[in-house]
């Protein structure tokens, strides 16, 4: 039986499901137990009754920015139940407190895997590296345990069974407290980086119909992003701004609706698997760089788009 | 204040040479430049260099020998010392060896605050400043993309960090380990006209295994806990660009691809 620790933060709790799938995906034919630890979170209601045991603490003293102290814990928590592998999600945090857990556990770590493989019991990370021009698969040698930090939305997770979860509850674990207090925290306007984004839809000057492509961005599970055109014209935040003034962005999807593509536009495209765009103008710069060019009214394409995609969704269920 | 400034050079990512025998990058052939986030790092410590001449302003990397003529220009921008760490046994150095190597480097200097950058532009795994700061019993924060200049001291920093949802400000004991971001507005100045050719020799330490005493297979490929197995290349298709109309058949042509990539 392999053992799975899962480090679950309390703000991406959805996305850590993930990590569930990731932990089949390395251990494919063996049983696996595993274990979530939930740091000073009041419920735990996305990984419960999905992993067999949630380790809860809760100190107000212990706050989750705290390399020390967590990797104190958790290198407690390895000591106790010598873990197979221990999981996180590449986000800021995870990125931060995978690497210092495995230093003090003396083990290899694994950045932003995307994909995972096992060949007869040999475990290959793979990872993108060299702005994502290689991909590379990485084996971890040594005593393990295994430890990664993989990127979010990639692995998604499925049919899963619900099972009888155990409750417990940490106390008195020893560990270091670092000397870091927060002094204010500024909530972003625009709550998504459009570089870390799989698949963006993307407004120009031919469309700038917010609703409606906020409304095709929440079916394809994407976000939007815009033109300069549309920047300048203060309709949207430059946050979501694509090209060499805004954003490089690498998406495995975008579509541009109504965007002509000028050379300062595409120079913010950089190794995007597919792209759509919809444009009056069939000849327009970035139809020559796109899979699928629809010639006509961007506006009115993407609102039948919509209405095609709902109808496809009720007829599947 | 002694400021040590950790930082790493980078093959140019569009232009770099890869051994796909080794699985490990020819550092001494390709075009090598300061990784971005580190050289807002260089510049953040100049900075308080300028405010305060009393300041000291230490910048260490690990690399081949190859890369002295380039720390060197550094030196002329206006730094202290400058330490290189190069061995050819630290060769193919996962993060993990690395970190270890440069800990034990600045485990024997006084430092009141260790800066870095946070992402580099080619393996971009940001496990080294983490891991440093774990080796040497210190607090870290990184995507820091401003420092509160006047309140930085030898005791604490006020720095802002940029995460997935807001920006925090922490404020941190000292020392600490703080990686900077490039989304900061530090920039590294270039060398003044009058120092193209200043000598700095007395000023570039160089220091090799005899210094540090690992033994082989602690160290480079030997010693590294992850192993590349096999990389490749990500290629793209030509766009086989195919033509609709907005009509109801480039509607079905759009949602059936979207539908057969999975996007639905």
């Amino acid at each position: 039986m392999k053992k799975v620790l899962l480090y679950i933060e309390d703000e991406f709790c959805d996305e850590s499901l993930g990590l569930l799938e990731v932990s089949r995906k390395l251990y494919p034919s063996d049983e696996i137990k595993t274990y979530a630890i939930a740091i000073n979170q009041k419920k735990h209601s996305c990984i419960n009754g999905l992993c067999d045991v949630i380790f809860s603490l809760n100190d107000e003293d212990i706050k989750t920015y705290d390399q020390k102290a967590i990797s104190d814990i958790l290198s407690n928590l390895q000591s106790q139940f010598s873990f197979d592998a221990i999981l996180f999600l590449a986000t800021h945090m995870g990125r931060c407190i995978a690497p210092s857990l495995a230093m003090k556990l003396n083990t290899g770590i694994v950045a932003d895997v995307t994909a995972i493989s096992n060949e007869n019991g040999e475990i290959s990370l793979i990872r993108p590296a060299y702005s994502g021009k290689i991909m590379a698969g990485i084996n971890i040698v040594g005593q393990g345990p295994i430890m990664m930090s993989v990127r979010s939305g990639i692995f998604s997770f499925e049919d899963y069974k619900k099972v009888d979860t155990k409750l417990i509850e940490l106390k008195n674990i020893a560990h270091r407290l670092g000397n870091i207090k927060i002094k204010n925290i500024e909530n972003k306007k625009i709550p998504y980086d459009i570089r870390k984004s799989d698949v963006l839809v993307s407004g120009g000057a031919g469309c700038t119909d917010l609703e409606n492509l906020n409304g095709l961005a929440k079916l394809l599970n994407a976000h939007v992003s815009a033109s300069r055109a549309v920047v300048d014209k203060g309709l949207v935040s430059r946050a979501i701004q694509v090209g060499q003034s805004g954003k490089t962005v690498s998406p495995s999807l975008y579509m541009a609706f109504g965007i002509h593509g000028a050379l300062q536009h595409v120079e913010g495209l950089k190794d995007i698997l597919n792209i759509i765009s919809i444009n009056t103008n069939k000849n327009a710069p970035i139809c020559s760089i796109s899979d699928i060019v629809v010639e006509g009214d961007a506006v009115l394409f993407l609102k039948k788009l919509i209405k095609r995609i709902e109808k496809g969704y009720q007829n599947d269920c | 204040m002694h400021i040590v400034c950790v930082i790493k050079f980078v093959p140019d990512v569009d232009n770099f040479s890869y051994n796909y025998e080794t699985h490990t990058i020819s550092r001494n052939d390709s075009q090598m430049l300061i990784n971005p986030d580190d050289a807002c790092a260089l510049g953040f410590a100049l900075k308080m260099k300028k405010k305060d001449p009393q300041s000291f302003i230490e910048v260490v990397s690990m690399a081949p020998s190859s890369i002295t003529s380039q720390l060197e220009n550094i030196l002329r921008v206006g730094f202290d010392k400058a330490t290189l760490i190069s061995d050819s046994l630290y060769a193919g150095s996962d993060t993990y060896v690395t970190s270890k190597i440069l800990s034990k480097y600045l485990d024997k200097i006084d430092y009141d605050c260790i800066l870095s950058g946070t992402h580099s532009i080619d393996g971009d795994t940001s496990h080294v400043p983490s891991q440093i700061a774990q080796c040497l019993n210190l607090d870290h924060l990184n995507s820091i993309y401003q420092i509160e200049e006047d309140t930085f001291n030898n005791s604490s920093a006020v720095v802002t960090v940029e995460n997935e949802k807001s920006s925090i400000t922490y404020e941190i004991g000292l020392p600490a380990v703080l990686s900077l971001s490039r989304e900061s507005s530090y920039r590294l100045p270039y060398v003044r006209y009058k120092n193209l050719n200043l000598d700095v020799s007395d000023k570039l330490n160089i220091i090799s295994n005899k210094d540090l005493c690992f033994s082989a297979e602690e160290v480079g490929l030997k010693g590294s806990l992850t192993k590349v197995k096999n990389t490749h290349v990500k290629t793209y298709e030509t766009r086989d660009k195919k033509i609709v109309a907005s009509d109801d058949n480039g509607v079905e042509v759009v949602y059936n691809f979207l539908k057969d990539k999975g996007f639905i």
